[in-house]
């Protein structure tokens, strides 16, 4: 994950509000003649122009190809050659067959579904709790978000490190506390790596889960709390029933996107375990690459790349549906 | 009286369990400094050192300033990321300007491609690029790099940027253009020194991404002297072996100034990221 990824929603109410009012900005500029305004418009449109052109050159055309390369047969030995027999769907076939891939999407899912889980629980634990009134509160809650914006191949590193097996800080700690008898060689075992790799997930994304929650809880009107409090409500209980329903729209979206940013991760667990021991790690994005960079099967990688989009696509179709449903309500 | 001190009282405790969390959390972190801190038998002692003693900083001249390859991946990240910069910018706030002026619908469809383009995985995108990039020459290049990471970073500024643009009042610009301003000069004299916060906080982010990604210099630099100080880095992991303190070094080195401008940016950044991610 990078911090770009942060970003997320389609244009907000306030921004629909303020160009609606820009856009009929008075009568004084609507009496000045149709012509001049319509000339202007042209201008803004030029304004969008380079930006749409590099998207369209620089993402959809690529991504269009990347189709396009899964229904050929583009393989070390034709790459520069240039001769690329057109083979259909047999890629797919192919892909579809093997065990290999069908375990790189278990993993994915299991790695995804695991990391999203334990992030929004470890977030929303943070965000109640941040969202809390002390000194300091402001600067604590930016200061969490530098696991956010590290580089992803420092946070790996750093991990590796500490997860070592016999000098790792992890076990030195665990043996410590008696709650491990010997040093556990985590990233050496199928389990273990991908436990630590969860947990490393996880670091990075709690705490942006945390800020995205808190703006959810922050918009709950203090006086639902007050009235629970008059009617004699528990903490307990104002949370499971004021707390829990306000937030409810929010942390669907709030998971909706965990899943979306978590599911096309691939440098925390390349640097981490390149998708190793074995293939216990190898989620689809790091199978794809695999097949693509490791063994110049170009076309191998680009099926699986496509039923990449097609998932991400879904999900991002998924989440925009909701949160339109969200803003009308 | 007696009631708001025991309420600050109470609100000092929480500070400190505050302070108990962020230290946890920031353990990494600090564990990678002390570590790039110790001597190289140091930091297998047992039980391990949690700061380091002696403080040396051989592992940073040895490896970092004496190192040639290191130096070449931090000029690379450099160059690569001020590109990013700069590109973003040049189409990223053009962009943004035209879609706030402009009609909702068509508005609307843009801001959807933008948001779907940032959810997919990079993957997808390093993979045609890199046969595009191939019939091109453009793999291996500073410019291939650069174009890549723009792609990233570019529907990201224009959806922070647009709502920057939106709360510049449209009869000031239609004020510059009776004035005898073009459209552009409009934009460039009127608009853009109003949204500089805004520009700020875009350029910052589309620098830190594009110094830490990771997929693209993997995948588009395919020689040593091209690959960003991220694909530097996890070279080394196999490269050092064990030598923890010099790759902690290194890693630090990377960090630095991805912290640097988080920490001077901290309160565009936060909300950069945040823009938009939330319904309000």
């Amino acid at each position: 994950m990078t911090a770009s990824e942060g970003t997320t929603m389609a244009t907000t109410d306030v921004d629909a509000e303020a160009s609606r009012t820009r856009l009929t900005s008075g009568p004084t500029q609507r009496g000045r003649g149709r012509r001049r305004l319509s000339e202007s418009r042209l201008g803004d449109y030029l304004f969008v122009l380079p930006a749409v052109a590099f998207i369209a050159l620089l993402m959809l055309y690529p991504l269009f190809y990347n189709v396009k390369l899964s229904l050929y047969d583009v393989n070390l030995g034709n790459f520069l050659s240039g001769e690329r027999p057109f083979v259909g769907l047999q890629n797919y076939v192919e892909a579809f067959g093997s065990s290999a891939f069908w375990h790189s999407l278990g993993t994915s899912l299991v790695y995804t579904g695991s990391s999203i889980l334990l992030s929004f629980v470890l977030g929303y634990a943070l965000a109640l709790f941040f969202n809390r009134a002390f000194p300091g509160n402001g600067v604590m809650r930016a200061i969490l978000l530098v696991t956010y914006v590290l580089p992803s191949v420092v946070s790996g590193t750093v991990w590796r490190w500490m997860l070592q097996g016999d000098s790792g800080i992890v076990n030195a700690v665990l043996l410590n506390l008696g709650i491990i008898d010997e040093p556990i060689f985590w990233l050496v075992h199928g389990d273990t790596a991908m436990i630590s790799v969860v947990t490393s997930t996880v670091w990075v994304t709690s705490p942006f889960v945390m800020i995205l929650l808190l703006a959810g809880l922050q918009s709950i009107p203090e006086g639902l709390y007050e009235a629970a409090k008059i009617d004699g409500a528990s903490a307990v209980k104002r949370f499971w029933y004021v707390t829990m329903p306000a937030m409810r729209p929010v942390a669907l979206t709030v998971l909706l996107l965990s899943f979306i940013f978590t599911f096309k991760t691939f440098d925390n667990i390349f640097v981490m375990t390149k998708g190793g021991p074995g293939d216990a790690t190898t989620i689809t994005p790091i199978y794809a690459y695999e097949k693509a960079f490791g063994f110049f099967e170009f076309s191998d990688g680009a099926v699986a790349s496509t039923v990449l989009i097609a998932i991400s696509v879904l999900m991002a179709l998924v989440y925009f549906k909701l949160s339109q449903r969200e803003e009308a309500a | 009286m007696a009631r708001s001190r025991s309420r600050t009282r109470g609100q000092y405790l929480t500070m400190l369990l505050g302070i108990l969390v962020l230290l946890l959390y920031l353990f990494p972190v600090f564990w990678m400094l002390s570590t790039s801190l110790k001597t190289r038998s140091d930091v297998f002692s047992i039980p391990p050192q949690l700061f380091p003693s002696p403080v040396v900083l051989g592992s940073y001249i040895e490896s970092v300033l004496q190192s040639p390859p290191v130096l070449r991946a931090l000029l690379n990240s450099l160059v690569i990321a001020s590109g990013t910069l700069l590109l973003t910018l040049l189409l990223g706030a053009p962009a943004a300007y035209g879609l706030a002026r402009l009609r909702l619908r068509f508005t609307v469809v843009i801001t959807l491609v933008l948001l779907l383009a940032q959810m997919l995985p990079t993957i997808n995108l390093a993979l045609p690029l890199f046969v595009i990039f191939t019939e091109a020459g453009l793999v291996d290049t500073y410019l291939g790099l650069i174009l890549a990471n723009t792609a990233l970073a570019m529907p990201f500024a224009v959806i922070i940027l647009r709502p920057f643009f939106l709360s510049v009042p449209g009869e000031l610009i239609d004020a510059a253009r009776v004035d005898g301003c073009t459209p552009f000069g409009a934009f460039r004299r009127i608009a853009l020194p109003l949204v500089m916060p805004g520009l700020v906080t875009v350029g910052a982010l589309a620098f830190v991404t594009a110094w830490g990604e990771f997929v693209f210099g993997l995948t588009l630099a395919t020689s040593e002297q091209m690959q960003p100080v991220s694909v530097a880095l996890n070279r080394f992991i196999g490269q050092y072996g064990t030598r923890w303190a010099d790759l902690m070094a290194v890693a630090t080195t990377a960090a630095l100034p991805v912290i640097a401008i988080f920490a001077g940016l901290q309160r565009f950044i936060v909300g950069g990221l945040t823009a938009g991610a939330t319904k309000e």
